[in-house]
């Protein structure tokens, strides 16, 4: 199939993906994106998410990124990310309490400190954490 | 002469501390293979982030100044370790920290360090050299991306609200177990690689999503953690090679005392003997007298 296109996801500790693929779909501060083969060259940021990776024989890989970068060019995509973890179930209880911290931390700053967008970041990651234990719990809801 | 007890008690207390460097050389070893392993895997990420900044990031050559009205001063991340028995390892990153330090003032700057690593804490403050912060870790593994990221955090936030004019930071270049170099690598205001492929014609062929401008200070920050993460791993195999050295060549020097000491240990037996015999024989003449 000429419909395929080598597709990298790179994290700082490693290479976490490397081979052909169909689509990709992932989330970017504007919502969610999907490369196709052929794509135009192409620079984004990755918002804290769930990257689906869709394989030439349509079996799916999902990975939850924490943010980072994407690439295409010369029709092949690189996918920077901070970090990147197969989505798993893990204890949603703890997680809502994080989440509970991190907004009220998000709350006491001010809008005008340096450490706002740091803060607001903390609270995207959490949430597309919960999503991906969402998923890993149903898989039929992906 | 010393007496052959004291020397057998000189042999076992060399001995046993030769086990012990044995003991660490080997550790040493094992470690520098699994820091090598992980300098090896951050290359791809390095060189693909390289890519991505040198369309965005280095495009925009006037934004990458420091902020009008900044005070003078120039912060220095110094990687060292939290630990001794390296050899010369952290007396020559000091060395080298204090030499940019001399330089950053004759450039009219103020130097501050910020320590990463007990060895680096301890002499600056021994020193009273002005010391911005400090990073002691004792973990096993120095070299993660958390802590990479808490420092980056912590240069960009003084960098952006004008405490600092510049940073950069002084770590250990790994070459081989056997060397290993500290340099100096300025951090911000950032500084775009040589113009390679930095070609305009290049830039403008991207779509860029949400906008160039949008996208330099998440990019900006990419580059300056991966930057610091990877002069983590780069210290992080150095402290090893080094420890490795220091330790084999103490092995070394430690089987050369047993030797010698041997040595003298079998010639104060045999002079022991030989004094006895004399004794021996002296009554047994006198005897017969």
């Amino acid at each position: 199939m000429a419909h395929e296109f080598v597709m990298r996801l790179i994290t700082p500790t490693g290479v976490m993906f490397d081979g052909p693929v169909r689509e990709v779909d992932a989330v970017n501060p504007i919502g969610e994106f999907g490369v196709l083969a052929d794509h135009v060259d192409y620079i984004t940021a990755l918002s804290p998410g769930i990257l689906t990776i869709t394989r030439p024989d349509g079996a799916r890989n999902q990975f939850l990124v924490s943010g980072g970068l994407a690439e295409v060019k010369d029709g092949a995509m690189t996918v920077l990310a901070d970090e990147a973890e197969t989505p798993r179930v893990v204890d949603e209880a703890e997680l809502a309490a994080a989440m509970q911290r991190a907004e009220e931390a998000l709350a006491a700053i001010s809008l005008y400190d340096v450490a706002y967008a740091e803060a607001a970041e903390d609270v995207a990651r959490l949430r597309a954490r919960i999503r991906a234990s969402e998923m890993a719990r149903n898989p039929a809801s992906s | 002469m010393a007496t052959l007890k004291a020397i057998r008690r000189r042999i076992s207390s060399v001995k046993s501390t030769q086990q012990i460097t044995r003991a660490m050389k080997l550790v040493a070893a094992a470690r520098l293979r699994r820091a090598q392993e992980a300098l090896l895997a951050a290359r791809p990420y390095h060189e693909a982030l390289r890519r991505v900044a040198s369309s965005t990031l280095f495009a925009e050559r006037a934004a990458l100044g420091a902020p009008e009205g900044a005070s003078p001063v120039s912060l220095i991340l110094v990687i060292a370790s939290d630990r001794g028995l390296c050899g010369g390892y952290n007396a020559n990153l000091i060395r080298k920290a204090e030499e940019e330090a001399r330089r950053i003032r004759g450039a009219g700057l103020e130097p501050a360090f910020f320590a990463v690593g007990r060895k680096a804490a301890d002499h600056f403050k021994r020193v009273k050299a002005p010391l911005a912060g400090e990073s002691i870790n004792n973990v096993p593994r120095l070299a993660t991306f958390a802590l990479a990221r808490a420092l980056a955090t912590r240069a960009l936030t003084d960098f952006r609200s004008g405490k600092i004019r510049e940073a950069g930071m002084v770590y250990s270049q790994f070459r081989s177990a056997l060397s290993q170099r500290p340099v100096y690598e300025r951090l911000l205001p950032i500084v775009a690689p040589e113009a390679d492929e930095t070609d305009a014609a290049a830039v403008d062929r991207y779509l860029v999503e949400p906008s160039r401008t949008e996208l330099m200070p998440v990019v900006l920050r990419r580059y300056v953690e991966a930057s610091i993460f990877h002069a983590l791993l780069e210290g992080e195999a150095s402290e090893h090679g080094a420890r490795m050295t220091a330790m084999d060549s103490a092995t070394n020097n430690a089987s050369e005392m047993i030797e010698s000491l041997t040595l003298e240990m079998n010639r104060a037996r045999q002079a022991t003997i030989t004094k006895e015999l004399m004794d021996i024989v002296g009554g047994a003449e006198a005897l017969r007298g």
